[in-house]
């Protein structure tokens, strides 16, 4: 379980977010909207402490994030896979190199490199078997710069898989492909999120989605919650004033 | 506006730097002496030597032609065992130099950085040449002399670019990797090098190709390279051998940037693979028909062999002199390089000011004065040139269908790009330094020869990045202009040329501050400027003198590098 409590962020003068108090339960599938600089992406890096809130807490699982510091919090956070809006995902490597990449935290150093330089019959069979889960397992030794921008979230997508997280943060992941491919990425997450009991948490612009296929709908503006509540709840009017 | 100003100051410049260095265009007809032996040495261009000219020679040991293959191996050589110790300098150096690697940052990590750049770049801003002047004067002949005049200047190049490139090359995979645990170390490896590798080694490979082109001119200070055999050939008055010593270096040269351009595309670009990719296919089905490159392979390996190889042909580094000898030459070398009045001063540096200025109204300002102006000079004529010939070697406008119009003529226009793209390939290939000595031989010790040789191979330079940033622009306007009847030269001139301008003067700069440095060594062959007076205190073995022009040298091109390096700052945020 993931808890806000009064959580705040500043950079200097500016407030990010103000006075957070949420609460996001264990497999719950939450969708963050709202306007560009609402907050959403400030919020969704208090999640795994890549950002210390400024004041408040966010604890996770009884652990304060803000208290938690080298190995405490790397353990903490290979629990968590991440999903920013450009992917992060490295061009010039295959696309099995990039999956490996979800098990730096546990793997170390040397652990990876192996994996990057020579990856192992065994491991080939496993990102094989995840990528064939999120439907290119034929592109596993393709070079990423080759692949289409939806073959690519879908490389994304694997990758955090890859490192069997309890939850799954996503940043804006379908902001760059057309709505029909949106529509199937955020389905296909959702699912695996489902079926795999995971807490989701995603940041989107379109509220269609959002309503279709989240447990909950959390609004966002000015670095405030402005709404919180299950998709039909919350009032399809409602939501798209959030987005003027 | 801006555009025109530009312009407008560039012409003031060119006019102003001829003045100068007071050249006239008479300059250019030989004395009648002159005329005679400058025609000799270019008819022999069309006679290359297969064998000595001295008849003496024939039938000996080494023919000329293994003479020729052996001075091309060891410029080969050298180059490549430099380039392996450059390459480590350059990445002690490019990661020290970048913050990519930095968890959070802090003062020493700012001060390292900083300090790392500057003194990567006070590095390079002393010529190989004048670092191998400097380790001849202080230890004498020997190859490592050779490795390190190369050695040293490269690495700083190496570690100044590979810190940039590593910055540049800072992305969200090395954050991803952090937020999901991973060590900043592991981040740095995983999410920013292996991103930057394809640059990383593309940039390291173009040094290559520039260090086969400095290893040569090494020749010309006794290290026993290809550049040697020419000097000594136009010693001999062997000018049938000069042009076999010359076409033979080209055309390694040629080979290895059309090697290096073949790799770098490879790396660049990727493999595809070589099966369909379909689903239903096996592992070992798929790793099997995964894109790779045999030929990518091979380069790696070849180039792995030949650094191996390279060190291990040399069983003397450090021959040529003894070590007692190479001991006294040292400690003269150190004693001797303290200004003259500071040592008769019992070290007192009170009298440094007096000597400093005495030195500089003796010639010192007028030679830095004119090696600014002979490296400025040649980049605006190089540049000048280039833009004309950007017209007819861009292959978007030398083509019938020019920027997809189509127009029906152009074969000949097309066949004078092939040429003038052919023409500044030789031009990159052919070294500055061994240019401007063939174009004494015509025209006698005068400045030209120097705006010459700088002009000729940085205009080839210019001339391809040019030309390939033409065709790479988008340009709609030069579309309309170009469909409503109007010319090719009127769509360049009016649509693309502006369309392109600041990353074209943004590579003028970056090769002004290399024209600089080339200038600052051009005088040693016997043209009055900075290099001049490197090599006279050299030959009188005034070490203090020699020191102080190659720190003002190294000071002007340092300078020169800050300048270049703030207005394509200042450019690239105009894109």
């Amino acid at each position: 379980m993931l808890e806000f409590q009064s959580a705040s962020l500043s950079y200097g003068a500016t407030v990010a977010l103000d006075s957070i108090d949420l609460t996001i339960r264990s497999g719950e599938q939450v969708c963050l909207i709202g306007p560009s600089g609402a907050g959403k992406s400030s919020l969704l890096g208090l999640c795994n402490g890549r950002v210390p809130a400024t004041s408040g807490k966010v604890v996770l699982n009884d652990q304060d994030l803000g208290e938690l510091n080298g190995k405490a919090l790397k353990g903490v956070r290979s629990r968590i896979a991440w999903v920013p809006q450009d992917l992060g995902l490295i061009p010039n490597l295959r696309v099995s190199q990039n999956v490996a990449c979800g098990l730096a935290a546990r793997k170390g150093f040397w652990g990876l490199m192996r994996s990057l330089l020579l990856m192992g019959k065994a491991e080939k069979e496993r990102v094989s078997g995840l990528l064939k889960r999120v439907g290119i397992e034929e592109k596993i030794f393709s070079r990423v710069d080759h692949l289409s921008g939806g073959q690519r979230q879908r490389v994304a997508i694997a990758r955090a898989l890859y490192q069997e997280p309890q939850m799954i943060l996503a940043d804006e992941p379908v902001s760059a492909v057309d709505p029909e491919r949106a529509k199937s990425l955020v389905e296909l997450l959702t699912t695996i999120a489902r079926e795999e009991k995971m807490t989701l948490v995603m940041s989107l612009h379109d509220v269609d989605l959002a309503q279709r296929y989240f447990d909950r709908v959390i609004g966002m503006r000015a670095g405030r919650v402005v709404l919180d509540g299950s998709p039909d709840d919350a009032g399809v009017k409602e939501l798209y004033r959030l987005d003027e | 506006m801006r555009r025109r100003w530009f312009f407008l100051g560039a012409i003031a410049l060119f006019f102003g730097g001829l003045w100068a260095l007071e050249v006239r265009p008479g300059q250019l007809i030989p004395s009648e002496g002159g005329r005679e032996a400058a025609a000799d040495f270019l008819s022999a261009a069309f006679q290359p030597a297969l064998d000595y000219e001295e008849s003496d020679m024939r039938g000996g040991e080494v023919s000329f032609l293994g003479k020729i293959g052996k001075a091309l191996w060891l410029t080969v050589r050298y180059a490549v065992v430099a380039m392996s110790l450059a390459f480590v300098i350059g990445v002690i150096g490019g990661v020290l130099g970048s913050r990519a690697w930095w968890s959070q940052p802090n003062l020493f990590l700012q001060v390292l950085r900083i300090g790392t750049r500057l003194l990567a770049t006070a590095i390079r801003s002393v010529h190989e040449l004048m670092w191998a002047l400097l380790f001849l004067s202080a230890v004498g002949t020997s190859p490592l002399v050779a490795i390190l005049a190369m050695a040293f200047p490269y690495g700083g190049t190496l570690a100044k670019v590979f810190s940039e490139l590593l910055d540049e090359s800072e992305s969200s995979a090395g954050e991803v990797i952090r937020a999901s645990g991973g060590s900043g170390f592991t981040a740095f490896f995983a999410g920013v090098v292996t991103k930057a590798l394809p640059d990383l080694a593309t940039y390291a490979l173009y040094r290559l190709e520039c260090a086969v082109r400095s290893s040569a001119v090494l020749g010309f200070v006794g290290i026993p390279t290809i550049g040697y055999e020419i000097k000594t050939a136009y010693e001999d008055g062997h000018y049938h051998e000069i042009w076999s010593y010359v076409y033979a270096l080209l055309i390694v040269v040629v080979l290895f940037e059309a090697w290096g351009a073949k790799v770098r595309g490879l790396l660049t670009k990727g493999t595809p693979s070589r099966v369909g990719e379909e689903k239903g296919q096996s592992l070992s089905e798929l790793w099997r028909g995964r894109g790779r490159s045999w030929f990518l392979r091979f380069s790696v390996a070849t180039l792995a062999v030949g650094i191996a190889a390279g060190w291990m042909a040399e069983d003397r580094w450090g021959a040529g002199v003894g070590w007692e000898q190479r001991e006294r030459n040292l400690d003269r070398f150190t004693d001797e390089m303290v200004p003259y009045p500071v040592r008769e001063a019992d070290g007192d540096w009170s009298v440094f000011g007096s000597w400093f200025s005495e030195k500089m109204s003796d010639g010192g300002a007028v030679a830095l004065w004119r090696t600014f102006h002979v490296g400025t000079t040649a980049i605006l004529l190089a540049g000048g040139l280039s833009l004309i010939g950007i017209l007819f070697a861009a292959r978007t406008l030398a083509s019938s269908n020019p920027r997809g119009v189509r127009d029906g003529g152009g074969k000949i226009r097309g066949l004078l790009g092939m040429f003038l793209r052919g023409a500044s390939m030789l031009a990159r290939a052919m070294p500055e330094y061994i240019l401007a000595f063939l174009l004494l031989r015509v025209f006698g010790p005068t400045y030209w020869v120097l705006i010459f040789a700088l002009a000729i191979h940085n205009g080839g330079i210019l001339l391809r990045l040019g030309a390939e940033v033409i065709d790479n622009t988008k340009s709609q306007a030069s579309e309309v202009i170009l469909a409503q009847g109007g010319n090719r030269s009127s769509a360049y001139l009016a649509a693309m040329m502006p369309a392109g301008f600041n990353r074209l003067v943004l590579f003028l700069f970056y090769r002004w501050e290399s024209c600089i440095r080339e200038a600052t060594v051009l005088g040693m062959l016997g043209v009055a400027s900075l290099g001049f007076l490197i090599s006279d205190a050299k030959v009188a073995f005034f070490y203090d003198e020699m020191i102080l022009w190659v720190g003002l040298g190294a000071a002007l091109v340092f300078v020169g590098d800050l300048t270049s390096d703030f207005v394509r700052g200042k450019l690239r945020t105009f894109e």
